[in-house]
């Protein structure tokens, strides 16, 4: 089979320094190709520049040869949306915010000269029927913000197909999704690649997408292609160390766990937590209202990893942060050694709550940029201990070793340090005061692969060294089994189950909980691919009652 | 909609109420005492004048009696009447309103459009010589103060090449004082322009308008610019109320019959009733100019339209 496109060596470069160096690959008709590499390794760049879409002085060279042009020579004008489309990774922002759906889908089959604005309305009806969206009709007179993130992404998908190109290049289309959804936007993208043999280029991060999906895998590290070749050989036999490194990296969910609960006494009782949050409020008016705590009790045990696992607006984070008082429930209690921390105000409340610690998700936004690394490690031991200067500085040098980076590393601001590093410094931070519960809410979801198996080992040794109990938030369920030694899971401000990690994953009960495993993405390309079953209407909600030792689930 | 709208209008009528409050104050907030400091300069005034005038003005009664009978007035279109001359302050106020308006209004359009073109040219050509030669005149512009920039123009289109008249009210002599008034706020909007679709055009759905296959230009003036104008929008309020001020110093330099020539004029001769009018005319134009910006831009963006 003749190649749709092909690809010889690629670079990208800007001024002096390459983007991407001499990449080369082929795409076949009908065939997924996955572009897999971490932040920085130019996988985007290659995209962009096949687009001619690269920013100003950003130059390409080599060769891409697609319905006999070269995509890359100077003066041509790659067919963009008719012969190449593209959709982007936030389907947030890959829409026009003022206008209609309806003018965005329509306005390029007019332009193209395609067909006229009455037949390009039909036709845009017909193509958001096929993308899965529910009545067609009414979306087209909608706005972007009124849909929600996977109908927005379909929208963009069904945008890009309705030019009916010949190859489509996806850019982390999943990433910012959930992960039902996510299994729903990968088998249309399977689907239409099937139906309509067009070649997919997907790019992606997430090696557990690439088996999902791919025929074809490029590995990317630094702008370099580190190795071609089919999905199944890469992954069976990596000739690359660095494929080797990133397969070993990927956090799976069906990997075997050996963890069990420590039979601990409790250290921390969450009981009947309410909370209902106002949604934009006007004054004089009485706001909608929407709960994102019904009614939630847990228990954490010394010395334990207890997960928090929920898709976006299941109330897990809000539960993290009642718990270190930076929400206020409506009600409930939040009881460790036999205080109420919720009923807690004033220098007591401040004394209390060095026991709880949080870790955030993005290192980039919860390190104070104007203040050196040093004096950020410092400041909770200022406040909560009696401490000369020297001997302070002295912890802080302590703490900075104790989580992998030099003591040296004081004097220097957040901006002069990587994703992974930071977020290695905001884990110092929290230890800093020597906490009893540490809340890590999402706390590697921002970092590559590779950095995050790094710091999830961090985690797991501090807890044992500093004899930490952890609150593990995350809608990764591969890092939770990796991590964590009972799972709550979490749906519209409810807990559906919970038990231990082994037993969860191994036996899982409540429906959603099932559905949550069977979606998410294996990196195991031999498995079978294709549809996945959904969670549909009604599932129990209830109190929990204990099916077995230590495992509860909603009736 | 109709919330937002109903929510900023409800904001207004307290803004303005807030107003009457500290207008009503003011003519205490002068150390001494008013009516005195108001006859300094006039001779021959008996003590019983002055407490005629006094007791006219009400400030022989206590404050939140004066207030009483200011809001009773008030209600009535009634703000006293002017201390030379007796007329109603209202009136005099009406009249010399339109004339500051039309100079508003026509430096507004000057500054839109000039100011945003030049903008989006500089967004279009971001980090080139015409970049970075737009961006330093904009500078220049936002630096000059009205009163050496009028006097600039004034010295050269009127006095030197005698194009322009020097003073007056006509249209010929709205030329000169909008100039004056819009060619700095230009500048501003230029700025703001130029960053906003600068901001806009590294946006995921320009570059999703661009992989559709869309020529440049449509793009630019469907995706970009429509998008990049909101915070123009949002700033053209706000410098409205800044042009009204920015009037009180123009209109001066060139005798243009406003309400700012004339609040100098009461303020120099302690017209207290007049510079009263003038502030609570002055913040009911700013609130009507806030609405109204508030409503073009629910218009211009469906997420606030349609919420």
């Amino acid at each position: 089979m003749t190649a749709l496109l092909s690809v010889t060596d690629l670079s990208v470069v800007i001024g002096s320094k390459t983007l991407v160096d001499k990449v080369s690959f082929d795409l076949a008709s009908g065939e997924v190709l996955s572009i897999v590499g971490e932040s920085g390794s130019g996988k985007s760049m290659t995209a962009k520049a096949l687009m001619g879409l690269l920013p100003p002085k950003v130059n390409a060279s080599g060769r891409a040869m697609f319905d006999g042009m070269d995509l890359l020579a100077t003066g041509v004008q790659p067919p963009r949306g008719t012969g190449i489309g593209l959709i982007f990774q936030e389907p947030m922002t890959a829409l026009t915010p003022v206008l209609t759906i309806g003018l965005q889908l329509t306005e390029a089959l007019v332009s193209h000269g395609i067909c006229n604005a009455g037949e390009a309305q039909r036709r845009a009806i017909a193509m958001l029927d096929r993308v899965g969206i529910p009545s067609p009709e009414d979306r087209m007179r909608q706005y972007p913000h009124e849909l929600s993130g996977g109908m927005r992404q379909r929208v963009v998908i069904a945008m890009m197909m309705l030019l009916d190109p010949r190859i489509l290049i996806a850019d982390e289309p999943t990433t910012a999704l959930d992960v039902t959804v996510q299994a729903q936007i990968l088998d249309l993208l399977r689907e239409i690649v099937t139906d309509t043999q067009i070649g997919l280029i997907l790019i992606t991060h997430d090696m557990g997408v690439v088996a999902e999906m791919a025929d074809n895998v490029l590995v990317m590290k630094s702008g370099k292609a580190e190795e071609f070749g089919a999905v199944q050989r890469i992954f069976a036999a990596p000739e690359a160390d660095y494929t080797t490194t990133l397969l070993d990296a990927v956090p799976r969910i069906d990997a075997s766990t050996s963890r069990k609960p420590a039979l601990t006494e409790p250290l921390l009782k969450v009981g009947g937590i309410n909370k209902t949050f106002a949604k934009r409020g006007v004054i004089f008016s009485k706001a909608a209202r929407h709960k994102a705590l019904d009614d939630v009790s847990l228990t954490i045990h010394r010395g334990e990893t207890l997960a928090l696992v929920g898709e976006s607006g299941s109330g897990k984070t809000t539960v993290g942060r009642v718990i270190a008082r930076l929400t206020e429930a409506d009600t409930g209690t939040v009881t460790l050694n036999d205080t109420d921390l919720l009923a807690l105000s004033g220098r007591e409340l401040q004394d209390k709550r060095r026991a709880v610690q949080m870790i955030f998700q993005d290192p980039y936004a919860s390190l104070d940029p104007r203040h050196t690394v040093g004096s950020t490690i410092a400041e909770p031991l200022i406040i909560h201990q009696n401490l000369s200067k020297s001997e302070r500085s002295e912890q802080v040098h302590e703490l900075l070793e104790k989580v992998g980076l030099s003591a040296d590393m004081a004097q220097r601001y957040p901006h002069e340090f990587s994703g992974g590093q930071r977020q290695r410094i905001a884990i110092a931070r929290a230890i800093a005061a020597k906490p009893l519960l540490v809340v890590a809410d999402e706390p590697t979801s921002a970092l590559d692969v590779s950095i995050q198996a790094k710091v999830l080992d961090l985690l797991e040794s501090l807890k044992r060294s500093e004899d930490l109990t952890l609150l593990f938030i995350s809608h990764d369920l591969a890092v939770v089994r990796q991590i964590a030694d009972r799972v709550a899971v979490m749906r519209n401000g409810r807990i559906l189950e919970l038990g231990p990690s082994a037993e969860l994953f191994a036996n899982p009960r409540h429906p959603y909980t099932r559905a949550l495993i069977d979606v998410a993405p294996v990196p195991d390309p031999t498995r079978k691919r294709g549809k996945r079953p959904v969670l549909k209407g009604d599932y129990p909600t209830g109190p929990l009652s204990e099916i077995g030792p230590g495992h509860w689930v909603a009736t | 909609m109709w919330r937002f709208l109903s929510t900023r209008i409800l904001m207004g009528v307290l803004t303005i109420w807030i107003t009457t409050i500290l207008v009503t104050l003011l003519i205490h907030a002068v150390p001494g005492d008013p009516v005195q400091i108001m006859y300094a300069q006039s001779q021959g005034t008996t003590p019983e004048q002055i407490e005629e005038v006094r007791r006219s003005l009400g400030l022989d009664r206590p404050i939140p009696v004066q207030y009483a009978m200011f809001m009773e007035r008030l209600v009535q279109g009634d703000l006293g009447n002017t201390i030379r001359g007796g007329q109603p302050v209202l009136d005099v106020i009406m009249q010399r309103l339109p004339n500051t308006l039309v100079l508003a209004c026509a430096a507004m359009f000057i500054a839109v459009l000039i100011g945003v073109p030049i903008g989006f040219l500089a967004a279009y050509r971001k980090g080139s010589l015409t970049d970075i030669t737009l961006m330093i005149i904009a500078i220049a512009g936002i630096s000059m103060p009205h009163f050496w920039l009028g006097l600039v123009l004034l010295f050269f289109f009127a006095v030197e090449l005698g194009w322009l008249p020097v003073s007056g009210n006509g249209w010929l002599n709205l030329v000169l004082p909008a100039l004056t008034l819009g060619l700095s706020n230009a500048a501003i909007f230029a700025r703001l322009t130029r960053s906003s679709m600068i901001d806009v055009m590294n946006q995921d759905y320009v570059q999703t308008a661009l992989a559709k296959g869309l020529p440049r230009a449509l793009v630019l003036r469907r995706h970009v610019l429509r998008a990049g104008l909101l915070p123009v929008v949002t700033m053209m309020g706000l410098q409205f109320a800044f042009m009204m001020g920015g009037a009180i110093v123009v209109e001066n330099i060139f005798s243009w019959n406003g309400v700012g020539r004339m609040a100098v004029e009461a303020i120099f001769q302690r017209d207290y009733p007049i510079i009263q009018g003038f502030i609570l005319t002055f913040s009911v134009v700013v609130v009507l100019v806030a609405i109204t910006i508030d409503a073009l831009y629910a218009v211009l963006d469906p997420r606030i339209r349609r919420s």
